[in-house]
C-alpha cells in the first residue's frame, strides 16, 4: 500500500475484511439491509432499510434506494433536545455523543446532506444536528440498480463532488474508493490489500457511472433543472394544483421520505408533578393539515391545494432562493411513496414546462 | 390541595379500555398518585357521586344511557371519552345499518323486550366532550398523556394527520406498496401505526382525521379491485357514525 492515495483500488475480499475491521474495532456501523432482515414481516423483502450491521455479511451495497433516506440519521423522527427543572429552574441540554459510520449512500442522498448541512450551520445553527453530523463517517456508494421511479440524473445528482469521506465505485471485480476527507484517508489505511488505481481503472469507474446516467433516464425532467426557480414564476394559479391535490391525503409521506425535508415540530413532556420535564422534537411536514396553523386556529395553508403547490415551489424554488439549492434530488421516493400517486415531481414540472 | 378526584364509568362497550388502565403499572403510578379514584365499577366496590374528572368507556345504545351519561357530565367539571366505542361510536355502530329488532333479538333472545337500545352513538352525540382517547383499545401511553395535559390545565395533544404519519416513523414497509390496502390515509394518527408494524393494515379504529379525503379513498380503495360496497363495509368497521353522519 502506497502513501496518500486519492482513488485506491479494494478488492471485493477487502471490503468484506475492511467492514469486519470496523466493526472489530467497535465501531458503529449503519448499513442498507433488505428489509426483511430488519422486520420478519412476510412480503417485506425488496424493500431497502438503513440499519445497524453486525457482519460484513448484513450489508447490501446493490440496493437500488431505501424506503427512509439516511436523515433518520442526522434529524431522527424523535429527538430529545433537552430535559428541565421547574423548581428550582435548570435546563440541561443533552448532547448527541454516538459516532455513526454510514456504509453506503447514494450521491444524491450525499447532496441532500449536502444542502441539510448548510440549512442547519445558517445562523440560528442547529447544535444537536451539527454534532450529529460531526460525529457521522459517511461512506458513498455509486448506485448499480436503478429504482423505477428515480430520475437523479436529471437533477445534477448522478456524482457528488464532497460530503463523503469515502466513495464506492463497483467496477466488476474490485471497487474504486475515493478519498473525501481526512478521516477517509486514515479510515483507508484501515483497509487492507489496497493499492492506487491506475488510469485504465478511473476510466472504468466513468464507465460505469455513464451507464448508470443513461438508465436513470429513462425518467427525465425534460429540461434543464436550473430553470426551475423561473419555470414556476408566475405559476402559483396554474390548474395542476387543484387538479393533483383533489387525491391528496395530507399524509405527509411525501416530506417524510424526502431527504431534503427537515422539518420537524417541537413538543414539551412536563411530569405530572409540574418538577421537571424534557424537550423533543419529531418530524413533521408542510403537506400535513396542521403545518401551517398558528396559535388561535389561524391557517396560513388551510387547503390541501396550497399545501400541496407549497411543497413544489420549495423544492424548485424557494430553497434554491434562500440557499442556491434545488430541493429535489429525484430520488424518486415521494413518487413511489405516495398512496395516491400524485406526489411525482417530474410529473409535475414537466407538465408546467409544455404550459399545459 | 386535595387530588382531583377521578371516577370511571362504562356505557356498551367490551372493557378492553378499563383492562388497558388496570394494565397501567409504573405509568399509573405515577399519574394515579396525582388522583383519587372514587368511583370504578370494574376495579373497586365503593361508588361516590362526588368527582372532578369522568372517564367515559362505551357508546350510548338506549334512552337510559343518555339519562346517565347527562347526569354525569353535571357532576364532572372535565368528561374524557376514552376508546373507539366512545369516541367515535365504534364497534356498536355496526348494528346501526341492520333492523333494530332483529338485532336486539339476537342479542337478548326472549328478553329483548327488557332492552328499550336504539342506534348506537358516541357519547359526544348527547353531551359535550372534553377530550377524546382514541383507539380500539385505547394506547396507555397516550391515555396518560391525555390525563396528565388536563390534569395540568393544558389542552391534550391528540394528533390531527394520518396514520401514514407514524407510519413512516416507525420505518415500516407501506402495506399498499405491497399491494395491500390501509385505512391509515384516512385515520387518525396517535398509536404509532401498531397495526402496520406488527404486520397487519390499518381498519380505523381511532376514526377518521378531521378532514379526510373521501374521494382520494374511494379512489385507493378502486384502485385494489375493492368495491364500493365492500368499502363502505371497512369504514362502518369503526366509524359507522360518522359515515352515517356523512
Ligand atoms: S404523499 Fe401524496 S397523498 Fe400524501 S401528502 Fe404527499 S401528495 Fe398528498
Ligand atoms: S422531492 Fe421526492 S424525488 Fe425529490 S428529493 Fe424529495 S423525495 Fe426525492
Ligand atoms: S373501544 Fe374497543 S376496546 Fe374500548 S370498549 Fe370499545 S370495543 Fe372495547
Ligand atoms: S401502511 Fe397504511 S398507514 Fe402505513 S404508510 Fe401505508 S397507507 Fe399509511
Ligand atoms: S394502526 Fe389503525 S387500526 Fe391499528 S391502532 Fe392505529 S388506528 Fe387503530
Amino acid at each position: 500500500m502506497g502513501g496518500d492515495m486519492n482513488l485506491a483500488i479494494i478488492e471485493k475480499e477487502g471490503l468484506h475484511l475492511f467492514v469486519a475491521e470496523l466493526l472489530r474495532r467497535k465501531n458503529t456501523v449503519v448499513g442498507v439491509k433488505d428489509q426483511s432482515a430488519v422486520s420478519s414481516i412476510p412480503g417485506d423483502s425488496g424493500f431497502y432499510t438503513y440499519a445497524p450491521i453486525n457482519s460484513p455479511e448484513e450489508l447490501t451495497l446493490s440496493f437500488d434506494v431505501t424506503l427512509i433516506p439516511p436523515k433518520k440519521y442526522l434529524l431522527p423522527a424523535y429527538e430529545q433536545l433537552l430535559t428541565f427543572n421547574l423548581s428550582p429552574g435548570s435546563i440541561k441540554a443533552d448532547a448527541p455523543k454516538e459516532e455513526l459510520i454510514v456504509f453506503g449512500v447514494h450521491p444524491y442522498d450525499i447532496i441532500a446532506i449536502n444542502q441539510m448541512d448548510k440549512v442547519f450551520s445558517t445562523v440560528p445553527q442547529d447544535n444537536h444536528y451539527l454534532e450529529r453530523r460531526k460525529r457521522t463517517t459517511i461512506i458513498g456508494v455509486d448506485p448499480v440498480k436503478i429504482a423505477p421511479r428515480a430520475f437523479w440524473s436529471s437533477m445534477g445528482a448522478d456524482t457528488v463532488a464532497g460530503g463523503f469521506d469515502l466513495m464506492l465505485t463497483d467496477i466488476g471485480q474490485c471497487y474504486v474508493m475515493e478519498v473525501g476527507s481526512k478521516k477517509g484517508a486514515s479510515l483507508l489505511k484501515m483497509a487492507p490489500k489496497t493499492r492506487e488505481a491506475a488510469p485504465a481503472e478511473v476510466k472504468e469507474r466513468d464507465k460505469v457511472r455513464t451507464e448508470a446516467r443513461k438508465r436513470c433516464d429513462a425518467n427525465r425532467l425534460s429540461f434543464s433543472y436550473l430553470e426551475l426557480p423561473s419555470l414556476l414564476d408566475g405559476k402559483e394559479e396554474h390548474v395542476i394544483w387543484e387538479e393533483k391535490s383533489h387525491l391528496c391525503f395530507s399524509c405527509g409521506t411525501c416530506n417524510l421520505v424526502c431527504p431534503t425535508c427537515y422539518c420537524f415540530d417541537v413538543r414539551d413532556d412536563v411530569s405530572i408533578d409540574l418538577k421537571k420535564g424534557s424537550r423533543y422534537r419529531t418530524w413533521d411536514g408542510c403537506l400535513l393539515s396542521d403545518f401551517a396553523q398558528v396559535a388561535g386556529g389561524g391557517n396560513f395553508r388551510g387547503h390541501r391545494a396550497d399545501r400541496y403547490r407549497h411543497r413544489f415551489y420549495r423544492k424548485g424554488q424557494f430553497i434554491y432562493r434562500r440557499f442556491g439549492d434545488i430541493a429535489c434530488v429525484g430520488c424518486g421516493r415521494c413518487s413511489a411513496q405516495c398512496p395516491s400517486d400524485i406526489a411525482d415531481p417530474i410529473a409535475v414540472f414537466n407538465r408546467l414546462k409544455e404550459g399545459i | 390541595m386535595s387530588k382531583p378526584r377521578v371516577a370511571i364509568f362504562d356505557f356498551a362497550g367490551c372493557e378492553g379500555d378499563q383492562l388497558q388502565i388496570v394494565n397501567l403499572e409504573e405509568g399509573v403510578l405515577d399519574v394515579l398518585g396525582q388522583v383519587e379514584i372514587v368511583t370504578w365499577r370494574e376495579a373497586m366496590k365503593e361508588q361516590s357521586d362526588h368527582y372532578d374528572i369522568a372517564l367515559v368507556e362505551g357508546s350510548i345504545t338506549r334512552k337510559g344511557d343518555e339519562e346517565r351519561i347527562k347526569a354525569i357530565r353535571e357532576k364532572a367539571k372535565i368528561l374524557v371519552a376514552i376508546g373507539a366505542c366512545a369516541t367515535i361510536g365504534g364497534i356498536n355502530c355496526i348494528k346501526n345499518f341492520q333492523d333494530e329488532k332483529f338485532v336486539r333479538r339476537y342479542v337478548y333472545g326472549d328478553k329483548a323486550h327488557w332492552y328499550n337500545t336504539y342506534a348506537a352513538r358516541p357519547v359526544s352525540a348527547v353531551v359535550p366532550v372534553d377530550a377524546n382517547v382514541h383507539g380500539c383499545p385505547i394506547n396507555r401511553e397516550e391515555f396518560v398523556q391525555v390525563l396528565k395535559a388536563l390534569l395540568q390545565g393544558k389542552k391534550p395533544f391528540i394528533p390531527d394527520y394520518p396514520v401514514c404519519v407514524d407510519c413512516k416513523k416507525a420505518g415500516n414497509v407501506c402495506v399498499l406498496l405491497k399491494g395491500q390496502f390501509c385505512m391509515g390515509p384516512v385515520t387518525r394518527a396517535g398509536c404509532g401505526a401498531c397495526c402496520i408494524t406488527e404486520g397487519a393494515y390499518c381498519w380505523g379504529c381511532r376514526g377518521l382525521v378531521d378532514d379526510p379525503n373521501m374521494d382520494a379513498a374511494r379512489e385507493l380503495l378502486g384502485r385494489f379491485g375493492i368495491s364500493a360496497g365492500e368499502a363502505l363495509g371497512q369504514i362502518r368497521l369503526y366509524d359507522g357514525y360518522g359515515e352515517e353522519a356523512r
